[in-house]
């Protein structure tokens, strides 16, 4: 994945909006659909009591991730499995490249892992010389599409049936009236040879369970479980904030988040991993690292507001009920981590900077918080991080000195009560070239009608 | 945002004595609605003032991340509002505003002052419900059909849902089923001119799902102004857009 | 490219990286709060309002995620609609540690080549119809063929995830599968498809041999 461009994201939320209207229209259906399977499987449990619950494990984790990390450490190396660690991306990329390079990997398979788009995997080992596969498939879709995700759980939601039938036509020769059965088999055969001759696989991790030194990873397909199976060596990249302390904890977590993400009561596989292939098994990896990924989460732990972004489990629940985001979809964020968790990890993650104006590509509306299984303060984290924005200079002039004005004026009846007057008699519809922002409004609304007085006056004359 | 407490112990007139806050969407171009709501208020046996002295409850500076900005609007209000029994408010953000977020901006001795105002702060029909104890007023909609837009400030900051409706209802309307009638409208204050683009498509999410109504109503004059703003640029038939207050005293001095 | 100056094995204690991520974990955490670890979670779980019959909820959640359960009294009874049911496939691959009675008399193949894939199940799930798998029994075996047949005995059935977990926890072998279905996707178009890289039907042999009560789970 190139470079994070979430500076490009009103250029590109116009551009697809006007472009490809199919975008929106696939993106609403399909998150409509995970939100109504959510809402309807949390109906069947006290969501309230499991919210709370994994807000305060994670919270624990967090404040205590020291001692996990190590715990964690400690338990893998145990069970045999290589242990780094990764200050940056580039760190993260230096260490998978040496494991390649040691094993003499052609091609390698990938279970879907967002911290692989975040930190630019399939590039760095493609420049390498290393043919990387893409199992899961969504992923699959748009990596022969040259795109990147869409959404967290569902890469490939923003395209549509036939977007898949004329790109398989083209690129595995399935017939132009093929059924949804028919391309995903064609995907299946070519992916199987794929599975079968990879040297390394290489995945992410939805949780890492201190005690047992467990890498956990739930999916639907199976591509997950054969990825970290069948080749030789098996690579799981793990950003440091995926800890759980206990195997049982996992319980909660595995359905909890199944249920917040696809409404399911927990993932068609989950993979529970330990370590590579012991004396008497029939088969598994020979060798298994794990790369623990900082890459700015801990300059996002040492916030004292915005680090409770880092108790995410990734369930795309926020994305799902986003109206800002179902009307695009996740390509206008310009990087890994879309909606309104993408907008709160931004700044951490990538810097303040870097991640303007995606805290402020939100209406403010709460749907989010009221579906986060862990409770993250999502639309309070925003505006944080709003207030961040201006405090560093990077509003707009124009906007800062509008608003100190405001407030001048707010704190003076008689001035705020004659402006009010005046601002009614600007002409909307003309005003744009003076005052840009009413432009932006009349450019695809009417402007509101004046009424004929302020109140003020009216109650000054006497309301019948 | 955190729904505050809406539970209150209801009061008879003409015990009642409310301070209007107009806000200042309200009072440049809800005027009107403003007006229907004292006249509404009234006919309820409240008394009702309007001190002079208010402006803007702060909350386009806040969500733009103007906290010192906003800070000198709220304390601003916590003055004006200082000595009312009752604070009504023809908008659900702004009553949020008041009742969820002054608390949290406001540090020290304003901290409690804010915390005080919040307990006598209300939307226009979260007070006629839970306060007054209104179910009914006149029967002025019969056979009208309505379709109801939930602001997001109403509904998730203030657990705003049935009472508005069942005012409507209580007028004889009929509040025709809306698929995305909880979904934000894509005014969001600044947002709907920093990100004209995206807040126009939720608009316009809005307007393809809107069934065949005489009219659409809100407790919040920026959805309306978007909504209705969105409405006159599209094709096809436009219903009419009234702020809830003017429906209701429409209903009641039929 | 240059590698780390050391075989491709972990950091160990001596990485500087390792030393700095953890020190400024700590410095991140300062003195911040510290949250306590909120205990056990004993919130009422979805099977309280489906009821006690652990079998019967195991067998209704596998069913609704697309699997199939067929249910034998005895090992004897398995035996013979195993024989009846295998017929149909060319090859079969079996995983290691399923018992002779259980294996089907059938060519056998690798399992990437065969067309049903036996396994036995260590444990399995009643409240989300989980099938625990464990690896010393095969992987490709459980992934591999288009069909898989999973024997799981009555008396292995956990009620919850977390009793299962408990009961894994002393013993785990390099991997462990929870296989709850058949695979599937809806990546194309949001339209449900099965069969896409794991098998596309799952089969839970369910083997009752006693009405007994499953051996009680670990108290919280």
């Amino acid at each position: 994945m190139s470079a994070p461009r979430p500076g490009g994201y009103r250029a590109a939320a116009r551009e697809v909006l006007r472009d490809r209207p199919e975008v929106r229209t696939s993106v609403m259906a399909a998150t409509h659909t995970f939100d109504e399977h959510r809402r309807a499987s949390w109906e069947e449990i006290d969501a309230d009591a499991w919210r709370d619950w994994m807000r305060d494990v994670k919270s624990h984790v967090l404040t205590h991730l020291d001692v996990y990390l190590e715990t964690a450490e400690a338990r893998l190396e145990a069970n045999g499995v290589r242990v780094h660690w990764a200050e940056t991306a580039g760190d993260a990329l230096a260490a998978l490249g040496a494991v390649a390079e040691a094993h003499g990997v052609r091609r390698a398979v990938k279970a879907k892992s967002m911290l692989s788009e975040e930190l630019g995997v399939n590039a760095f080992l493609e420049e390498r010389g290393v043919l990387v596969r893409e199992t899961d498939l969504g992923e699959y879709i748009i990596q022969l599409l040259g795109e990147p995700p869409s959404h967290i759980v569902g890469p490939a939601i923003h395209r549509s049936v036939d977007d898949c039938r004329r790109l398989f036509g083209e690129k595995l020769g399935t017939a132009p009236d093929a059924s949804p059965e028919d391309l995903a088999a064609a995907a299946r055969a070519a992916l199987r040879e794929d599975f079968l001759s990879a040297d390394l696989g290489i995945s992410g991790a939805n949780f890492l369970v201190a005690e047992t030194g467990t890498v956990a990873l739930i999916e639907n397909e199976g591509n997950i479980r054969l990825s970290t199976s069948m080749p030789r060596v098996h690579v799981a990249l793990v950003g440091i904030e995926k800890l759980i302390p206990r195997l049982e904890d996992l319980s909660a977590f595995l359905q909890l988040t199944a249920r917040a993400a696809t409404g399911q009561a927990i993932g068609t596989y989950v993979s529970l991993i330990q370590g590579p292939r012991r004396q008497g098994e029939p088969d598994g990896p020979e060798e298994v690292h794990v790369i623990l990924v900082d890459n700015g989460r801990t300059r996002l732990l040492a916030d004292e507001r915005a680090w409770e972004a880092l108790r995410c489990v990734r369930c795309g629940a926020c994305l799902n009920t986003c109206p800002v985001y179902r009307q695009t979809g996740g390509h206008p964020y310009g990087w890994a981590y879309s909606g309104p968790i993408g907008a709160v990890l931004a700044p951490g993650l990538l810097g303040l900077e870097e991640a303007m104006p995606l805290p402020f590509a939100s209406s403010l509306c709460g749907a989010c918080a009221e579906v986060c299984p862990v409770r993250i303060p999502l639309p309070e984290l925003l505006v944080y991080w709003r207030e961040r924005a201006v405090e560093a200079g990077l509003a707009p002039v124009s906007e800062r000195l509008g608003m100190n004005a405001y407030a001048a004026a707010a704190t003076r009846p008689r001035l705020f009560g004659a402006a009010a007057t005046l601002l009614r008699h600007v002409p909307w519809e003309l005003g744009g070239r003076a005052l840009p922002v009413l432009g932006s409004w009349t450019a695809q609304r009417t402007a509101p009608p004046a009424a004929p007085r302020t109140f003020r006056s009216l109650w000054r004359e006497g309301i019948e | 945002m955190r729904p505050s407490s809406a539970c209150c112990p209801k009061h008879r007139a003409p015990d009642v004595r409310v301070a209007l806050f107009a806000t200042c969407l309200g009072d440049a171009f809800f005027a009107d609605a403003c007006a229907d709501t004292v006249r509404l208020l009234r006919r309820l046996g409240v008394d009702v003032d309007f001190p002079e002295g208010q402006t803007c409850c702060g909350q386009p500076a806040f969500n733009a991340g103007h906290a010192s900005a906003a800070r000198r609007m709220a304390r601003h209000t916590l003055d004006v509002f200082a000595g009312a029994d009752w604070v009504v408010l023809p908008s659900g953000s702004c009553a949020g505003m008041l009742r969820a977020v002054f608390p949290e901006l406001l540090a020290g001795e304003d901290h409690e002052r804010a915390l005080d105002l919040a307990e006598r702060t209300f939307e226009l029909a979260q007070f006629l419900v839970q306060v007054m104890g209104v179910d009914r007023l006149g029967a002025g909609l019969a056979g009208t059909r309505v379709a109801y837009h939930h602001g997001c400030h109403a509904l998730r900051e203030l657990g705003v849902h049935d009472e508005p409706l069942a005012l409507l209802r209580g007028t004889g309307a009929e509040v025709v089923a809306w698929e995305a009638d909880r979904e934000c409208c894509g005014f969001g204050g600044l947002f709907s001119v920093k990100l004209p683009e995206v807040s126009c498509a939720m608009a316009d999410r809005k307007l393809d799902t809107l069934p065949e109504v005489d009219l659409v109503t809100s407790a919040d004059g920026g959805c309306l102004m978007q909504l209705s703003g969105r409405a006159g640029r599209r094709r096809g038939r436009v219903p009419a857009f009234r702020h809830l207050a003017s429906v209701l005293w429409e209903a009641t001095s039929a | 490219m240059s590698a780390p100056g050391r075989a491709p094995g972990g950091d160990g204690p001596a990485s500087g990286r390792r030393a700095r991520i953890l020190a400024r974990v700590r410095a991140a955490l300062g003195g911040r709060e510290r949250v306590t670890h909120p205990g056990d979670f004993t919130g009422p779980r979805p099977l309280d309002a489906r009821g006690s019959d652990r079998l019967r909820s195991f067998e209704e959640a596998l069913v609704a995620a697309g699997g199939e359960v067929v249910r034998f009294a005895s090992v004897e009874e398995a035996r013979r609609w195993l024989a009846d049911f295998a017929a149909a496939f060319e090859t079969i691959s079996v995983g290691a540690t399923v018992s002779a009675p259980l294996r089907p008399d059938r060519p056998v193949a690798t399992p990437g080549a065969a067309a049903l894939g036996v396994s036995v199940a260590r444990a399995a799930v009643a409240e989300t119809g989980s099938l625990v798998l464990d690896a010393r029994d095969g992987r490709r075996t459980q992934l591999l063929p288009p069909t898989h047949l999973v024997w799981i005995r009555g008396s292995d059935v956990h009620v919850t995830l977390r009793d299962a977990l408990l009961d894994l926890r002393g013993g785990l072998p390099s991997a462990v599968g929870l296989h709850s279905g058949p695979s599937k996707s809806a990546d194309i178009g949001q339209i449900l498809v099965r069969g896409v890289h794991g098998p596309g039907r799952l089969i839970a042999g369910l083997i009752v041999e006693d009405d007994g009560p499953r051996a009680a789970p670990s108290t919280p």
